[in-house]
């Protein structure tokens, strides 16, 4: 009993690259959140609830039938007719996870059989626990659920005939409402039946968050500023505090005395989580750029947010949109932060132009126009290796630890390297 | 992610009434070539440590080591395969650990063995005993391949389908096949599997189809394949045919779709391959007019030139454009002319490795890219970057670069957009305050608008700025100051005072140099002036009233013109609205001029061209 406890903690922390529960429930419920952000790689598949969980059994005389269901009959005598293959398939393909999308449903099995010649007709008790999900929507989340409420089953089935008894299936019916219910909607299910207790987590698969590097600066995203510490990794928590929207990684690392690569892997992690996002390092002599700022003005709620984040004093009349769409329209190339504020004066209208960046770069209404040195020479010595043309700016500042002045003052002595702004 | 696109396998599963058999699949385990694929791939994923955990985590045990399909065995795969008649005619996806399959079986009737059967399908079909086979070609994906990706595969295994329908109809191509499929193998039954596939490969023309669809798929994406020598299928799986022209890139047809539904006029198209390259997207019956257009072909012009010069509407020339765009044959762009501003796209692949650097000296003898492409690190057109002291091929050779690093995905343009927004300078701050005040506490003001506008006269009276020569007039202009003076007081605004009497002292000199004139001619204008300013708010036509140009008929009226047409939304570009309005850049320019006060004017990207980029 007590392995699949631990199992519980396996699979929460799915992604756990720092060890520990690097996640609680707070987080969990916040990837849900994010989701809408974030989720556009998905690529026209939508995040989908679990519309029905059934257990399908092969009967001794009636075959393959659906023994259990919730909610009633919404896998139709046909449907099911059509791909019982798929649910109870051949013994090769038995404890695997079997997805079939057809006749407009989509359901995810993960077959079993036990083989037993004293309890069973036919020797064997064939069964599949599965969920369904609409034709459209992404289920690789409920792979892991579905293979270990499975077990589960198998477990109690070896122990107590709890699925081959006909008068259990009112329980077992009890068990799939619980969890049809609570993973749509917290994600979390504990299911406690006899002296099992059931956990269960959906865990979102994302793609790999990109390698965090020394200059970033990592943005706890505001609905979690509030999260209880004691609910992240140790670590995490140490780190925590000097997570600002302004402090970079190194400085993090150097203020929160904890090792840089640690530090990489829990921001990457929370990162994953959707509970940071990494912005450039704001310096007054940055150039933005303008994208889709019409959505600025076009949503009235994402107007009124922003006036709130960027006042200077929020109990001072807040700034208006006018001035605050004149402050982002101005950014473009060759113009710098430094040159915008001098022109517009922020302080003088309430208005926070560091967190006027901040507000535009996490909204995408601004992205950052990064300066890379390429070295056009023939044979590169020195910092000159480093001008590929891939690392920016501030990457370089950070790494070789010099101010950046000097290395504007280097490139520009140097006639073999280039820049380039992109 | 490159590695989702690539098809694991292609199988072709085959089912009628005397039993299933699994035909053709390919490849067949032992084959060099995608071993040393594989191997590359599987690197790679050795070097990000976090696929590892992913695989162990998530996806059970990988039954595709290195890249092709294993653990299934030919029967299994079979049972699957073989679908219940239910189940033909529409998508089939089945997920199996990490291993996606995706395809749509396909019921075909049999060629009816009668001379009349083509003659009079219908009544002969009814009177013979209906008999179909299904056929179901499936291709094996990797389970991560997006949706997206799963679609397009759908759709080839969907046309396949139709297409071996076409020939089983027109010369019982299918059952032929079949047969000979099926005597290969009980000839063979003593041979190992891969002997047999082979030999099938090389007897069946399907096979080969099969086989080639397969190799195509892998290396270009984009295939033309003949079955039978008769029917030509063409098919182009975007995510993988647009990495050719850009490394790295992912773009789905959604997004295509989005750039290609945004498609207008004034656009212009850009070709990425040669005009030899073309023709492989089209089959040989659709080339007709894609020749027509091809030999109009001409980045400078738009489509609407195109259209006419080709002599075709610019309906078949946009399905035309949406096409080779679709098939990554070409790109959209605005036509190339001298005001274009361009600058580096944020997805460059600029970096000192990149073979585009020897590509471009090469294709343009001794020039650097990154020497000629910094000069676009600010926003910069070819007309900045030319003199008209230079000689004339030199502007050229710099129209030809452009174009060059517009097709390398290395320069993306910016358009100037427009905001209509009262900055309201004069009232600095509290502007916002009294605009927020105003929610609350105009019922008053509300009440004056309202009876405004149901007595028109009384409106043109108190709307009114400038004196008149008509004694009437300076009541109202006295009504005007107070309704101002009320709404000033409902807002609180103590700062508007100055304001309006600087606008009446502007107005005193703006009626003085009318003085001269017709009364009833300024009287006419002033009517006309006070009719425009009523598309705007309250307070937009307060600020709008402070522009000298406001006094002017023609200049107000081209403003509210486009203003009411919703140009100033930040929606629509400078040359787009210079397109559909028929005005000249120096016109529009002038004109945003002169009412910069309550317009802001950026530069940003074409949205529809941009969702072609990465933008970050």
């Amino acid at each position: 009993m007590h392995t699949h406890t631990n199992d519980t903690a396996a699979i929460s922390n799915g992604h756990g690259l720092v060890g520990g529960n690097s996640v609680g429930t707070s987080a969990g419920g916040s990837v849900g959140a994010g989701g809408g952000r974030g989720g556009v790689g998905a690529g026209g598949s939508t995040e989908g609830k679990i519309r029905c969980i059934f257990l399908s059994e092969f009967d001794a005389t009636a075959g393959c039938k659906i023994s259990c269901q919730v909610p009633d009959n919404y896998i139709s005598k046909d449907v099911f007719d059509a791909i019982n293959v798929y649910i109870i398939p051949k013994q090769h393909l038995q404890r695997c996870i079997l997805t079939v999308n057809a006749m407009d449903v989509k359901i995810v099995g993960y077959p079993v059989g036990i083989q037993d010649q004293q309890k069973y007709v036919r020797n064997a008790f064939l069964f599949n626990l599965c969920f369904v999900c609409d034709s459209r929507a992404r289920s690789v989340q409920y792979e892991p659920v579905v293979k270990k409420l499975s077990e589960y089953l198998i477990m109690m089935e070896e122990e107590s005939c709890f699925l081959s008894r006909e008068d259990d299936k009112r329980r077992l019916q009890n068990i799939f409402e619980t969890v049809l219910r609570d993973l749509n909607e917290r994600k979390v299910a504990t299911i406690v039946e006899g002296d099992n207790t059931i956990h269960l987590k959906i865990v979102m698969h994302k793609p790999d968050p990109p390698p965090v590097k020394d200059h970033m600066v990592p943005l706890l995203l505001a609905n979690l500023r509030d999260a209880p510490l004691d609910n992240w990794d140790l670590t995490t928590q140490q780190i925590l505090p000097y997570i600002n929207g302004i402090n970079h990684v190194a400085r993090i690392a150097a203020e929160a005395d904890v090792e840089t690569d640690l530090v990489k892997s829990c921001i990457q992690n929370l990162v994953y989580y959707g509970v940071v996002q990494l912005l450039p390092i704001l310096k007054y002599s940055n150039v933005y750029m303008t994208q889709n700022l019409k959505h600025l003005i076009q949503s009235s709620a994402l107007s009124g947010a922003c006036r709130k984040y960027v006042a200077l004093r929020p109990d001072k009349t807040l700034p208006s949109v006018q001035r605050i769409f004149q402050f982002y329209a101005s950014m473009t190339h060759g113009v710098t932060l430094r040159a915008i504020c001098q022109r517009l004066s922020p302080h003088q209208n309430n208005i926070d132009e560091r967190r006027m960046v901040i507000f535009g770069l996490q909204h995408r209404f601004i992205r950052c126009i990064h300066k890379y040195p390429v070295f056009t020479g023939s044979v590169p010595s020195g910092r000159q290796k480093m001008y590929t043309g891939l690392i920016s700016f501030d990457e370089i500042c950070c790494k070789t630890g010099l101010s950046p002045s000097t290395i504007e003052r280097d490139i520009e002595k140097d006639t073999n390297v280039t820049v380039i702004w992109k | 992610m490159e590695a989702n696109v690539n098809p694991l396998a292609v199988i072709l599963v085959y089912f009628d009434s005397k039993g299933d058999r699994l035909l053709y699949r390919y490849p067949y385990q032992t084959l060099g070539q995608t071993e040393v694929a594989s191997e590359e791939q599987r690197k790679s994923r050795k070097r990000n440590p976090f696929a590892v955990a992913h695989m162990d985590d998530l996806l059970q045990a990988p039954t595709q080591v290195q890249g092709q399909l294993q653990g299934f065995a030919d029967e299994v795969l079979l049972a699957l395969f073989a679908v219940k008649p239910q189940l033909c005619n529409q998508k089939f996806e089945l997920k199996l650990n990490d291993v996606r399959f995706v395809s749509h079986p396909t019921l075909i009737p049999y060629k009816e063995q009668r001379a009349g059967a083509v003659a009079n399908p219908s009544s002969t079909t009814a009177a013979a005993k209906k008999q179909e086979m299904l056929i179901n070609i499936v291709f094996a994906l990797h389970a991560q391949a997006s949706y997206s990706i799963v679609k397009c595969y759908h759709e080839l295994s969907k046309r396949l389908g139709l297409a071996l329908k076409f020939e089983e109809q027109r010369c019982g191509y299918l059952t032929e096949q079949m047969a000979q499929m099926a005597r290969t193998y009980d000839e063979q039954q003593q041979q190992p599997l891969e002997r047999t596939l082979e030999l099938i490969a090389e007897r069946c023309s399907l096979a080969q189809a099969l086989r080639s669809i397969f190799h195509d798929l892998c290396t270009t994406g984009l295939l033309s394949t003949s079955l039978n020598d008769n029917l030509t299928l063409c098919f182009c799986l975007p995510a993988k045919a647009h990495q050719l022209h850009k490394k790295g890139s992912t773009v789905d047809p959604e997004t295509i779709d989005r750039c290609l539904r945004a498609l207008k006029p004034y656009h212009g198209m850009l070709l990425l391959v040669d005009f030899a390259e073309l023709l492989d997207c089209v089959p040989p019956t659709g080339a007709r007019m894609l020749w027509q257009l091809v030999d109009s072909y001409n980045p400078l012009i738009s489509l609407q030139s195109m259209a006419s010069n080709a002599d075709l509407s610019i309906e078949h020339v946009y399905k035309l454009v949406s096409h080779l765009v679709y098939w990554a044959k070409a790109t959209i762009i605005y036509p190339l002319c001298e005001t274009n501003v361009y600058v580096i796209a944020p997805d460059a692949p600029l970096h000192t490795k990149s073979h585009l650097v020897e590509k471009f000296s090469a294709r343009f003898a001794g020039m650097s890219l990154f020497e000629v492409i910094s000069d676009f690190s600010l926003p910069t057109s070819i007309g900045h970057l030319t003199t008209p002291l230079q000689q004339p091929a030199r502007q050229g050779i710099l129209a030809q670069m452009v174009i060059w690093m517009l097709q390398h995905h290395l320069l993306m343009q910016l358009h100037t957009y427009v905001q209509f927004m009262p900055s309201e300078d004069e009232f600095g701050d509290s502007a916002s305050c009294s605009n927020q005040l105003r929610g609350a506490a105009s019922d008053d003001e509300d009440a004056d608008e309202d009876e405004r506008e149901h007595d028109p006269g009384g409106s043109m009276l108190s709307m009114s700025s400038q004196p008149l020569p008509v004694p009437t007039v300076s009541i109202g202009g006295h009504r005007r100051d107070v309704s101002e003076d009320q709404s000033s007081v409902a807002s609180d605004n103590i700062v508007v005072q100055p304001s309006s009497s600087h606008k009446s002292n502007f107005s005193i000199t703006a009626s003085m140099s009318t003085d001269n004139c017709d009364s009833l001619d300024s009287m006419e204008d002033e009517q006309k002036l006070k009719e425009l300013l009523h598309v705007f708010g309250e307070a937009d036509r307060a600020a709008i009233r402070r522009i000298p140009a406001s006094a002017n008929v023609d200049d107000l009226s081209l403003l509210v013109k486009l203003y009411q047409m919703g140009y100033f939304k930040s929606e629509h570009h400078l040359e787009e609205i210079m397109y559909f309005e028929n005005l000249r850049r120096s016109q529009l320019l002038q004109l945003l001029d002169k009412f910069r006060d309550v317009l802001i004017i950026y530069e940003t990207e074409d949205p529809a061209i941009a969702s072609m980029y990465n933008t970050k």
